[in-house]
């Protein structure tokens, strides 16, 4: 679904990411790990197509297609979506006409009709319910005086009523209390499918515990640097990320 | 002295002088012209243009904003016939829809009874034409009329010419449920400058909604000029609606002078789409303590559009809170001016002031001079002012579009936003309303967004 290869990216001409290479197949989760300022922000910039990120070399496709070529509204008709590590606030912008916009925008684009008004607000009230949003969320502007957990959970929320192919969860779980990590994951859980992937990008080895990932990479210097099974992530919890750095290094 | 400037000195003095004379010539014919003290009033306002001159950029207060080349139109001779027709359906494009309200109708300057409706004004409360009102009964309105409008040229111009505009009491403990909608049209035939004064007195413990509402219907290259005095007792509250929707040749110049008493509320809203240039003044005495005044505006103009506003709030006593957001959006190559003026009096301690101005630029040729200004002379205050030009955010228009937003969409969708925040505080759903759709129109690309009216 998504082929990453040898993608080299410079930010303000100082390259962040320095041949990262990626194989992610329908049905997979694929866990990104790595110390801070691995590089794996940029990477989930780049695959939903923030500026500012410059493409020096490598490719990265999408079924068959030049992501790189595709504005950032196309990548998610096309099924990217981007749950954000700080979701911003849009004052005067409601959470569902972006909802509606969003999902209708896609609808179009894939040449389906438009979904009526009382089918969409049952979808989403279904979907508010699965991450135990409350209702008032929906009326609120974008992300407007949530709190960091409340941001997270619209984020997932959002994931859920957009049905992406392809999810990439950037530092989701950052700032998250257990029982937010827990209804974060549960969203996660139910998007999962054979036609899905999801890519979590984490810091942390503890949101593995709610998701479980069929690939573990270790993202450092940017590249990655190991890629392994689930016990890889309970390595790095033990372990750190020392070894990686000076196993790659050898 | 050199030529350019001894040039335009004389050019200024030959434009006052013939202002002068068609003063001289209308004279006996301006309403309340029996009157003595009308008659010096407009004679020692006369003077003060004279004395003045009209203004050019040279002037601090009209530094950014040129009316040289509209000036002529001043001295332009001006049709004297009636009230010019105005069909149903030009009416109904200025109606506020399911609002039912007070109408009073003034046609190129002048009221026309027959347009109007204010059968259902509750009894005690008067709206009446000020040319009636200074021909029959200019005992009634001279304690309000005095000097008030002498701080500018313009000002002053109004004050000589005054020919009709709009008369509105509220006694006192009397609430006017239903807004009251002052529809002011120009028409493609009507006078080249029209002088229109309004005074809105509100009794004690009184409420009253004011909508004065400019539009023009066909083409009009007007000249207007507006006065607006708004007197509020003790208690009362004034909801005061300014919605500039002039013609894309008029020129529309106005100002408010708000004197309040003691606990007395006044909001303002002071909206501007129209005119080629239109400049609007408000200047709001707070004189009795524990009053609280409002001012929020909108101007959303494109093209070669000039927009003009300035703001004075005088905290004259203790305890009084002002509160004002102004808010614009800048397209093509027009030009926005906003200065906005906090003075807090020895001993108005307690004042609570916040004032902001906020633009957005669309194109790199738009323009916009702000300038919040703040004057204390008071120790124990709290006051905030700021000022921001700038673009769209980057980062809202990113995770719109990484929502599915085309870039488009997403642009139009902030625009609106930034816009809406000042039409939220607006307390008639249905003025809201027009005004949101007006906005959206004016947007770029903003007609296919109706859904986000909600």
């Amino acid at each position: 679904m998504l082929k990453i290869e040898n993608l080299h990216v410079s930010v303000d001409g100082k390259e962040i990411l320095k041949g990262v290479n990626l194989d992610v197949k329908a049905g997979e989760v694929h866990a990104i790990m790595g110390p801070n300022g691995s590089g794996k922000s940029t990477l989930s910039n780049v695959i939903a197509g923030r500026d500012g990120y410059e493409v020096t070399q490598g490719s990265v496709t999408y079924n068959g297609r030049d992501l790189l070529e595709m504005k950032p509204e196309e990548r998610a008709w096309e099924g990217i979506f981007l749950a954000f590590q700080y979701p911003v606030e849009i004052p005067g912008v409601n959470n569902t006409y972006l909802l509606k916009a969003g999902v209708n925008a896609k609808r179009k684009h894939l040449g389906m009709d438009e979904l009526d008004a009382m089918d969409f607000m049952q979808i989403v009230r279904e979907k508010a319910k699965l991450v135990e949003l409350d209702q008032s969320f929906l009326s609120r502007a974008v992300n407007e005086g949530f709190s960091g957990g409340e941001k997270k959970r619209n984020e997932i929320f959002q994931m859920a009523v957009l049905e992406p192919q392809l999810a990439l969860l950037d530092e989701t779980d950052s700032g998250l209390d257990i029982d937010a990590l827990r209804i974060v994951a549960g969203g996660v859980n139910k998007l999962r499918s054979p036609e899905r992937a999801v890519v979590l990008v984490t810091h942390y080895q503890r949101l593995l515990d709610y998701i479980e990932p069929d690939v573990v990479h270790v993202l450092a210097g940017g590249r990655i640097l190991k890629s392994g099974g689930k016990e890889l992530a309970l390595e790095l919890e033990e372990r750190g990320y020392d070894w990686v750095l000076k196993e790659a290094d050898a | 002295m050199n030529a350019a400037i001894s040039n335009s000195i004389s050019e200024s003095a030959e434009l006052t002088s013939q202002l002068q004379k068609r003063f001289a010539d209308s004279q006996k014919q301006l309403p309340g012209a029996h009157e003595t003290w009308v008659r010096v009033m407009r004679r020692s306002a006369m003077d003060q243009v004279v004395r003045q001159g009209m203004p050019t950029t040279r002037h601090e207060a009209w530094k950014y904003t040129d009316v040289k080349r509209y000036l002529d139109r001043l001295i332009a001779d001006s049709s004297a016939g009636g009230v010019a027709d105005v069909s149903a359906e030009a009416l109904a494009g200025f109606g506020f829809e399911g609002l039912d309200c007070h109408r009073m109708v003034i046609v190129d300057g002048k009221v026309s009874q027959s347009l109007s409706q204010l059968e259902s004004v509750p009894a005690g409360v008067r709206v009446e034409s000020m040319a009636r009102m200074l021909i029959e009964e200019p005992d009634t309105i001279e304690p309000h009329l005095h000097d008030q409008h002498l701080s500018g040229s313009f000002a002053a111009l109004n004050s000589a010419m005054m020919a009709d505009g709009v008369y509105l009491d509220v006694p006192d403990g009397i609430v006017v449920e239903k807004p009251l909608h002052l529809l002011f049209l120009s028409t493609t035939g009507g006078s080249s400058s029209q002088y229109i004064r309004n005074l809105i007195v509100a009794g004690e413990y009184s409420q009253v909604t004011v909508i004065e509402h400019h539009g023009s219907v066909g083409e009009s290259s007007a000249f207007i000029n507006t006065g607006t005095d708004v007197e509020i007792h003790a208690g009362g509250r004034v909801e005061h609606y300014k919605l500039q929707q002039s013609g894309e040749g008029e020129v529309n110049i106005g100002s408010v002078r708000t004197h309040q008493h003691r606990d007395s509320y006044y909001h303002s809203h002071s909206v501007a789409f129209g005119a080629a240039l239109s400049r609007r003044d408000i200047h709001v005495e707070m004189n009795g303590e524990g009053a609280e005044c409002a001012l929020n505006g909108l101007y959303l103009v494109g093209g070669r559009q000039h927009v003009d506003h300035h703001t004075r709030i005088d905290h004259l006593r203790p305890n009084c809170r002002s509160r004002e957001s102004y808010k614009g959006v800048i397209d093509g190559r027009a030009r926005a001016v906003f200065n906005g003026k906090v003075v807090v009096h020895e001993g108005a301690d307690k004042t609570d002031s916040a004032q902001s101005n906020a633009n957005l630029l669309l194109s790199d040729k738009a323009e916009v001079d702000t300038k919040p200004d703040l004057e204390i002379h008071a120790d124990d205050v709290k006051c905030a002012h700021g000022a921001t030009v700038g673009q769209l955010d980057m980062h809202q228009l990113f995770y719109l579009r990484s929502r599915g937003l085309s870039e488009a969409e997403a642009r139009n969708v902030l625009m609106f936003a930034f816009t809406d925040e000042v039409l939220t505080a607006i307390r008639v759903p249905q003025v809201r309303k027009f005004l949101e759709k007006i906005a959206l129109a004016k947007l770029p690309h903003g007609a296919g967004l109706e859904e986000l009216l909600g």
